[in-house]
């Protein structure tokens, strides 16, 4: 069959699944939907009529007592996290309130007990000194954390109040730029080399760019603004400074070029470098974060959409007359799924546009959505009713959401942010460029995951998986066993689960960050390892299991030394990738994966994960050919071996 | 009529078919183990938000880490300005550097963390602050900077009050607060509340439409039951399980340390909410024609309705956040009362509009 007849049956399966759609849509929908709106609308308008300042989650969290003729009065009740009370020095030791900014006439020592320890009692913050106002917080973790909210409202109130002055060199005496420049470690091996040219010469050694080029980024973008003075040469007396200065204007310059560009940068000016101290702020991309948050919203309702379709089919056999129709399973996979694909990169696209993303925003987040309709895809295959893929769609929204979100926060502190693609699109909208490396480096495993997961769910596109009602781990297993075809094979499986082993040894480390680390260590390196063992073992037991292989031992230590061999050669693959793509990285992956990806230094500690990988492989492997009870126990120990392995290499290194 | 039969009709009723309806529906999602799926999202989300808490105040509050400290190079003509202006901090220790190019040294040589360079210009002070690129430290180093030159600014101010219209107000002092520490109560915390919610409505609208469209309501209808009966039952069990879930997560919050005042009142909203979220999920269902549309409808719905709720004084997660930080005033507990009352409205309105579906027309 042609390609192009197969491109034009995928696209009519595509058509229908589109024309489907829209007559669902009919008009009792539609005006539920108006109504709908209305009444949001109504809410909403309803609570903007009554004049309320909403849209705080943090609304009257603090409760402050304080007399309503107190110069502090309207910073409180200005502030959305602070309410104004009546000021009662009882309340601040009952817990009604958490803290009191009172003249400091009526402060007398407090004393009482608080959970059983003395001396506990109202914590006195001290006067004031420019009135007579003095401050108590109440002696709890709350009570400190409304004494700082209450603290950087006061900032805010004098900024607000500065910002009104006639006098500007009154106002703001302070005008900060902000720089960032490399630091090699304190030990100073790099360090000592580079502060000898920046003392001796003048002219730039380490600068990449002259001065002159520098001084028209700033000059440029920053047009008339007083504070580019500091930059010009003529400024000061020490020339020497300014070459190292250089280095950084065109680092940081760009940057201000592109938030200029941008629709919402009066709303929302993240990572500023220049102004009044009120105005520079830490590199935390928080407004980079918000948009790119947004990219991730669309796609929790296309999955709905998706999931609903897919499972749709498998409901009183509607899917048969696909499925006996003369066209391949993947063909009609591909057609169901490319609307909704399309209508992602529609969605993404906008976006992009709208938040004032380019290109590779649009690059970067493709792989997302794909990762999104490839989980929902499967989990439709499985689910065996709508409640159960609902309970799947929150699963994958929450669980890819996280994935993607957390590691973006971290954009500007870490490399290892990279393992999400968000982290590109906020790179992008602060301005930061990005190489091919970390590109690939971050899409590739949604790309080749996707890919593994779709594949998956092809192999159970048939009549006896989609129409009954199997169990969801038999569904798995059928759909594994689905893909396999001779010993190699399982091999190729093997070393293909690397980026889920990935994700999952990921997720594992975060959720178990926040435990001791006496506990954590410990338990991080068994939960690696049981990750690592249940994916070398779990195709082989599947393979078992439908009588595709057969349950000899010669054929299960087989099995189990080519599953430890693919696993390891996928393995040591991801982790020349990484030092070759990254290589600030090599850091970050000893974290990572203690075990396989160590610094392989001599042959020994090269070929140690591999004979561990085979071994451990072949013990589940054994286990697997008698029952799933034996397969377990043989798991368990293969486990074992594995976490024992992990901590003496661990060991070895600390 | 006496209070013995009373209560017997009551027991009687209550051992209706609702109930055999509503404990069919829990039997069938545990069956499907859906119900352990949604723990461990709730899991996953509460392990993922104390790491996302844990990593925000190291990063942001010093103060976290034990004797943290960072040797701030102060150079230039505005020197002493800057160094007095740091004698505040507990964790910037600000040095004196003769030269621009001592100060880059030290810097380059780990000796310092930051390099203020000053100068006067203009009856001002302009300082030119370097940071580490790319550090782990960056953040931190930028923030604790920031609050010394926002010192020197306030200094700077107070000698030139003269000039100044308004004076500016006086700063309390910093006590090491935990500037996140309202993230648990006014981010997380609502979550874990209200997603159980969003899901049970969720799985209401598949409970009913899924009926409908696999045509097993015709069966249920064969039975001596009305479909305000059956409703009912699927709308209790939803109800019954999205507190309790709450409730669950509220008490391993407890656990982890953090305190969750007014347990009583939050389980009351979390109930009232799911009223009304199911309440509106079945509505949905039975108006809207098929599964798809009415999944779109339910889920932008409620999204819409929960985001203009928050335009309203006593919105849900508001409210959520002041009963379990201890904050609550007597609005708040009237808010969980209004919500109690839209909550029986909701259920009223619902099944009057179930006794006038035709089942035989869904």
């Amino acid at each position: 069959m042609s390609l192009r007849t197969r491109l034009r049956r995928i696209w009519r399966i595509a058509r229908w699944e589109v024309s489907l759609g829209s007559t669902s849509l009919d008009r009792q929908t539609l005006l539920a939907g108006v109504a709908l709106l209305l009444l949001a609308g109504g809410i909403a308008g309803a609570g903007l009529a009554l004049g309320v300042d909403g849209l705080s989650p943090t609304q009257d969290i603090y409760r402050v007592g304080i007399d309503d003729d107190s110069p502090y009065y309207n910073v409180v009740a200005d502030h959305a996290a602070l309410s104004p009370q009546e000021p009662d020095r009882e309340k601040l030791e009952t817990g009604e309130l958490d803290l009191i900014v009172a003249p400091a006439g009526n402060s007398g020592t407090v004393s009482l007990t608080v959970g059983g320890d003395d001396g506990e009692g109202v914590v006195e913050a001290g006067a004031l000194g420019q009135s007579t106002v003095s401050v108590a917080h109440a002696p709890t973790e709350k009570g400190t954390a409304a004494l700082t909210s209450f603290r950087a409202a006061v900032q805010g109130y004098n900024d607000r109040l500065m910002a009104l002055e006639p006098n500007r060199t009154a106002a703001y005496p302070v005008s900060v730029r902000l720089q960032y420049r490399p630091q090699s470690s304190p030990t100073g091996a790099r360090g000592g080399g580079s502060s000898e040219t920046d003392a001796g010469s003048d002219d730039g050694t380490d600068t990449e760019g002259g001065d002159g080029a520098a001084d028209d980024g700033s000059d440029g973008s920053n047009g008339g603004s007083d504070n580019d003075q500091s930059t010009d040469d003529d400024t000061n007396d020490g020339s020497t400074g300014d070459a190292n200065l250089d280095v950084d204007d065109e680092r940081d310059d760009p940057d201000v070029d592109n938030d200029d560009d941008s629709l919402l940068d009066g709303l929302l000016s993240g990572g500023n470098s220049q102004g009044s101290p009120a105005e520079i702020s830490p590199p935390f991309p928080f407004s980079s974060l918000v948009l790119a948050f947004v990219f991730l919203v669309p796609m929790n309702f296309i999955i709905q959409a998706y999931g609903g379709t897919i499972l749709n089919e498998r409901i009183n056999r509607r899917g048969e007359l696909l499925l006996v129709a003369p066209i391949q399973r993947l063909d009609i996979v591909a057609g169901k799924t490319l609307p909704y694909l399309l209508a992602a990169v529609v969605a993404i696209t906008g976006i992009s546009l709208g938040v004032g993303g380019g290109l590779l925003s649009v690059a970067a987040v493709l792989p997302i959505a794909l990762a999104f309709l490839a989980s929902t895809f499967v989990g439709a295959m499985f689910a065996r009713s709508f409640k159960e893929l609902t309970f799947v769609t929150v699963t994958v929204s929450v669980f890819l959401t996280t994935y993607v979100f957390v590691p973006a926060i971290f954009t500007n502190v870490t490399p290892i942010a990279l393992i999400s693609p968000l982290t590109l699109v906020v790179m992008e909208l602060q301005g930061e460029a990005v190489g091919l490396g970390g590109y690939v480096f971050a899409t590739a495993p949604f790309f080749l995951g996707s890919t593994i997961l779709f594949l998956l769910g092809v192999g159970v596109y048939r009549e006896e998986d989609m129409f009954t009602q199997k169990p969801v781990p038999l569904k798995f297993l059928d759909a594994i066993d689905a893909r396999l075809r001779g010993p190699k094979s399982v091999a190729v499986a093997s070393a293909l689960t690397i980026p889920f082993v990935f994700i999952g040894e990921l997720l594992a480390i975060a959720a178990l960050y926040v435990m001791p680390i006496e506990i954590t260590v410990p338990l991080i390196l068994v939960t690696i390892a049981a990750i690592e063992e249940v994916a070398k073992s779990i195709h082989i037991y599947a393979g078992i299991e439908s009588d595709r292989f057969d349950r000899s031992i010669k054929t299960a230590l087989l099995l189990g030394g080519l599953s430890g061999l693919g696993f390891f050669v996928g393995e040591k693959f991801t982790a020349i990738a990484q030092i070759v793509g990254l290589p600030e990285l090599v850091l970050g992956q000893a974290t990572l994966t203690p075990a396989g990806v160590t610094p392989a230094t001599t042959l020994a500690l090269f070929l140690g994960p591999l004979v561990l990988h085979t071994v451990t492989a072949a013990i589940s492997a054994l286990g697997a050919r008698k029952d799933f009870r034996w397969y377990l126990v043989a798991m368990l120990a293969a486990t074992l071996v594995h976490a024992a392995y992990n901590f003496a290499v661990v060991s070895a290194y600390v | 009529m006496s209070e013995q039969g009373v209560v017997e009709r009551l027991r009687a009723r209550l051992r209706s078919q609702r109930l055999t309806i509503a404990k069919r529906e829990l039997q069938v999602l545990s069956r499907e183990k859906t119900i352990v799926l949604a723990l461990v999202i709730q899991l996953f989300v509460a392990g993922f938000s104390g790491f996302l808490v844990v990593g925000l105040v190291s990063l942001y509050d010093p103060g976290s880490v034990e004797g943290y400290g960072i040797d701030a190079a102060v150079t230039g003509e505005a020197s002493d300005e800057m160094l007095a202006a740091m004698d505040d901090s507990d964790t910037l220790t600000g040095t004196e550097y003769d030269s621009r190019a001592a100060a880059f040294e030290a810097f380059d040589e780990g000796r310092a963390q930051a390099v203020f360079d000053t100068a006067l210009r203009e009856d001002r002070i302009t300082v030119t602050l370097t940071a580490p690129e790319g550090s782990i430290e960056t953040t931190l180093v930028v923030a604790e900077s920031q609050e010394a030159l926002r010192a020197l600014e306030r200094q700077q101010r107070t000698e030139r009050a003269a000039s100044l219209e308004v004076i500016p107000l006086d700063l309390p002092p910093d006590r090491g607060g935990n500037p996140y520490f309202d993230f648990t109560y006014t981010v997380l915390l609502p979550l874990l509340v209200f997603l159980p919610v969003f899901i049970s409505g969720s799985i209401a609208v598949d409970s009913i439409t899924e009926e409908v469209d696999r045509g097993t309501l015709e069966l249920l209808r064969v039975a001596p039951v009305s479909l305000t009966q059956i409703v009912d039952g699927k709308a209790l069990a939803m109800i019954i399980l999205a507190p309790l879930q709450a409730m669950t997560w509220l008490a391993l919050l407890s656990l982890n340390g953090v305190s969750v005042a007014n347990g009583a009142w939050l389980f009351l909203l979390a109930t009232a909410a799911t009223v009304v979220v199911v309440a509106f999920a079945i509505g949905i269902s039975l108006v809207a024609s098929d599964r798809r549309s009415a999944q779109l409808l339910f889920s932008v719905g409620v999204l819409l309705l929960f985001a203009a709720a928050s335009f309203l004084p006593g919105s849900p997660a508001n409210t959520a956040a002041l009963l379990a930080i201890d904050s609550a005033t007597a609005s708040t507990y009237a808010a969980v009362v209004g919500y109690l009352v839209a909550a029986v409205g909701a259920a009223a309105v619902v099944r009057w509009l179930t006794g006038q579906v035709d089942p035989n027309e869904l």
